[in-house]
């Protein structure tokens, strides 16, 4: 029996509270193909339009009692406010996610960037947040609202190339950790308007950062003292998401002061669990595409048992949600929370 | 002409410069590789490529991770630079030409990358589209260079999708042209199902695959012209 809303379910959880059943809820996108369908918005413009992005993120917890709604959809926000351009693909029939169409840093010698003043006034920053706004008028107290920014190391990569980043992160660490200092200040300014619109609690995004590409050594010299720093500035909850190999980063990733890591399937959660204890909070762990999208409900069914007993703190996906999970595989998630 | 022993201590600097991502030194040894009379084609396979698998080694042991590879490309590619000039052809049995990139909505490109200079190192043409190419882009290029593989990579999902019809396309276009698709979502079994001729879950196996493939095409056209001059 369900005797709680799903925002009073998340905020508990957060405060390591116990819930009426497990939560199940992401941090990251999750607009569906049948939410879209439902209202007749493409997905390249619901990126461009307030109103449209809020209907849409709004769609998943209405249509499938999903436990929370996450907005935006994509990764080039904050990038897009320092000054990169952005392709939403507006002519394909195809569903593509917005992608940076022209960085900001061409070369080594561009790396020492001025952040605009009225950063928080540029890009789509003014928009993520009026659409913050009308998904918690929409919906109101009942469904937590979270949204999410890059962690600094995949922001850099977003506004130079990642090979050269990669490299200099060995040759020129003084340099890359000045751009690194920078983009905190600025993912922190962003987090603030988020909070200021409402957010329930906020994601940090850094798949730039995990061991299939980054050595641990790396990380923790490199990466980890911005990511305390941006922690300890946030307000609401936090996670920090990491996806790939993460087992080996476990510690460090909870070091950083986030309220809550998340990992996607690559991660052995029942070693995760042994190595952090009882009360760590640890999202994860199911794969999003191969058996939210690609299963059936057999699988999703015996995917979510399993992330519980491996010892999830709530079920949350390894990356976005894809936006054409089947809605019965959908419904079968939420159905495996009521036991 | 270099004595046995010398012409050991210029391919293990090679090699070592590789390794130890150190680009002077790669260059240093290419150059005294040409200076003393070391074949170019020992130099490259004995020296550099065999740091490169040294590398891989690493990488796989999770000694090295993504930037330490890059590093370690570009100190090869800074000794090949100096030796390619002087080999005739790369002795590998084969010479070919591939069209490479990371199809349309998808900027995932370490993947794309790695698997490049796999080719650059064997000696192939290697024409590298980038990423997020338009899919008519691969077509255009195959046709313009005469190559004989084209090589698609897609990190997700929803952009592999895409391969399927550059596929179509190409083999409507040239039936003879031979396809290689990769990345992470990417299957032997889907690869099968779209018509693709190749797939490989790494960059090693990609090439060893790709060799095959162009030895088959090559002796095929030529078992076709012994054909015709018999004719
Ligand atoms: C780094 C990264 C990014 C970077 C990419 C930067 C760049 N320049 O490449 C950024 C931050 C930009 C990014 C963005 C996004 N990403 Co991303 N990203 C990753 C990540 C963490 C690592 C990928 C990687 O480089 N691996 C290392 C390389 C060496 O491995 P590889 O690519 O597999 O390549 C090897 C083989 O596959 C093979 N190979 C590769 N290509 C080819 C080609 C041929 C012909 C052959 C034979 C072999 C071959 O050989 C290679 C070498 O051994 C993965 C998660 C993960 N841990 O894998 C997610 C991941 C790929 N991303 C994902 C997603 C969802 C996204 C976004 C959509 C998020 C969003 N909401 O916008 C965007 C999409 C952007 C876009 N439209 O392309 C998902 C894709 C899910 C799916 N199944 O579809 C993944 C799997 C994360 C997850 N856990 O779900 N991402």
């Amino acid at each position: 029996m369900e005797t709680m809303t799903s925002r009073e379910r998340v905020l508990k959880l957060f405060k390591g509270e116990p819930t009426d059943r497990p939560v199940c809820f992401s941090g990251m996108g999750n607009a569906t193909t049948e939410g879209l369908n439902k209202l007749g918005y493409k997905f390249a413009h619901v990126h461009l339009d307030a109103q449209q992005m809020a209907e849409t993120a709004v769609t998943t917890p209405q249509l499938f009692g999903f436990d929370s709604c996450v907005l935006p959809f994509d990764l080039c926000v904050e990038a897009e406010a320092i000054g990169a351009q952005i392709n939403t693909y507006p002519n394909s029939d195809d569903l593509l996610y917005p992608t940076i169409k022209e960085k900001v840093i061409h070369n080594e010698e561009e790396m020492e960037i001025t952040i605009p003043e009225d950063l928080v006034t540029r890009g789509r920053i003014p928009l993520v947040k009026e659409a913050i706004g009308i998904a918690r008028k929409t919906i109101g107290e009942t469904v937590a609202i979270g949204s999410y920014l890059l962690g600094p190391f995949t922001l850099a990569g977003q506004i130079m190339e990642l090979n050269d980043l990669l490299k200099l992160s060995f040759k020129k660490p003084d340099k890359v950790g000045k751009l690194l200092a920078d983009l905190t200040c600025v993912i922190v300014a962003v987090a603030k308007e988020y909070e200021a619109a409402g957010v329930d609690y906020l994601t940090v995004r850094e798949m730039g950062a995990t061991s299939d590409v980054l050595s641990p050594r790396v990380f923790k010299s490199l990466i980890l003292p911005h990511l305390k720093n941006i922690f300890e500035q946030l307000r609401v909850p936090s996670v920090l998401h990491i996806c790939g190999k993460t087992n080996n980063i476990i510690v460090p990733m909870v070091e950083s002061g986030a309220t809550a890591i998340s990992v996607d399937q690559k991660n052995d959660v029942v070693d995760t669990r042994k190595k952090l204890g009882d009360d760590a909070l640890i999202f994860g762990n199911y794969d999003p595409y191969n058996v939210l999208v690609s299963g059936n409900p057999e699988l999703v069914k015996e995917t979510m048992r399993k992330c519980l007993e491996d010892g999830v703190s709530a079920v949350w996906p390894g990356c976005d949600i894809w936006p054409t999970v089947p809605p019965e595989n959908f419904k079968a998630m939420m159905e495996t929370m009521n036991g | 002409m270099a004595t046995e022993e010398r012409t050991q201590e210029i391919l293990e600097k090679l090699k070592n410069a590789v390794i130890e991502y150190d680009e002077d030194a790669a260059k240093e040894g290419a150059q005294e590789a040409l200076d003393e009379g070391v074949k170019p084609n020992d130099a490259i396979f004995d020296g550099l490529v065999s740091g490169m698998q040294e590398v891989g080694k690493l990488f796989e042991a999770e000694e090295y991770f993504v930037p330490e590879l890059l590093m370690c490309a570009d100190a090869l590619y800074a000794g090949l630079d100096i030796l390619k000039p002087h080999v005739e052809q790369l002795d590998l049995g084969v010479k070919g030409s591939v069209v490479i990139g990371t199809v349309e909505g998808d900027v995932h490109d370490i993947g794309k990358n790695i698997v490049k200079m796999m080719f650059d190192v064997a000696g192939f043409n290697v024409y590298d589209l980038g990423r997020d190419v338009p899919l008519d882009q691969f077509v255009e290029e195959q046709l313009k260079t005469d190559s004989e593989l084209v090589c698609l990579s897609a990190m997700m999902t929803t952009t592999m999708v895409g391969m399927q019809k550059v596929i179509e396309d190409l083999k409507k276009k040239n039936p003879d042209v031979k396809i290689m698709i990769g990345g992470a979502p990417v299957s032997g079994d889907i690869a099968e199902k779209w018509g693709a001729d190749g797939y490989a879950d790494d960059a090693t196996n990609a090439l060893a695959d790709a060799i095959n493939m162009v030895s088959s095409l090559k002796k095929m056209k030529e078992e076709a012209e012994a054909r015709e001059k018999q004719k």
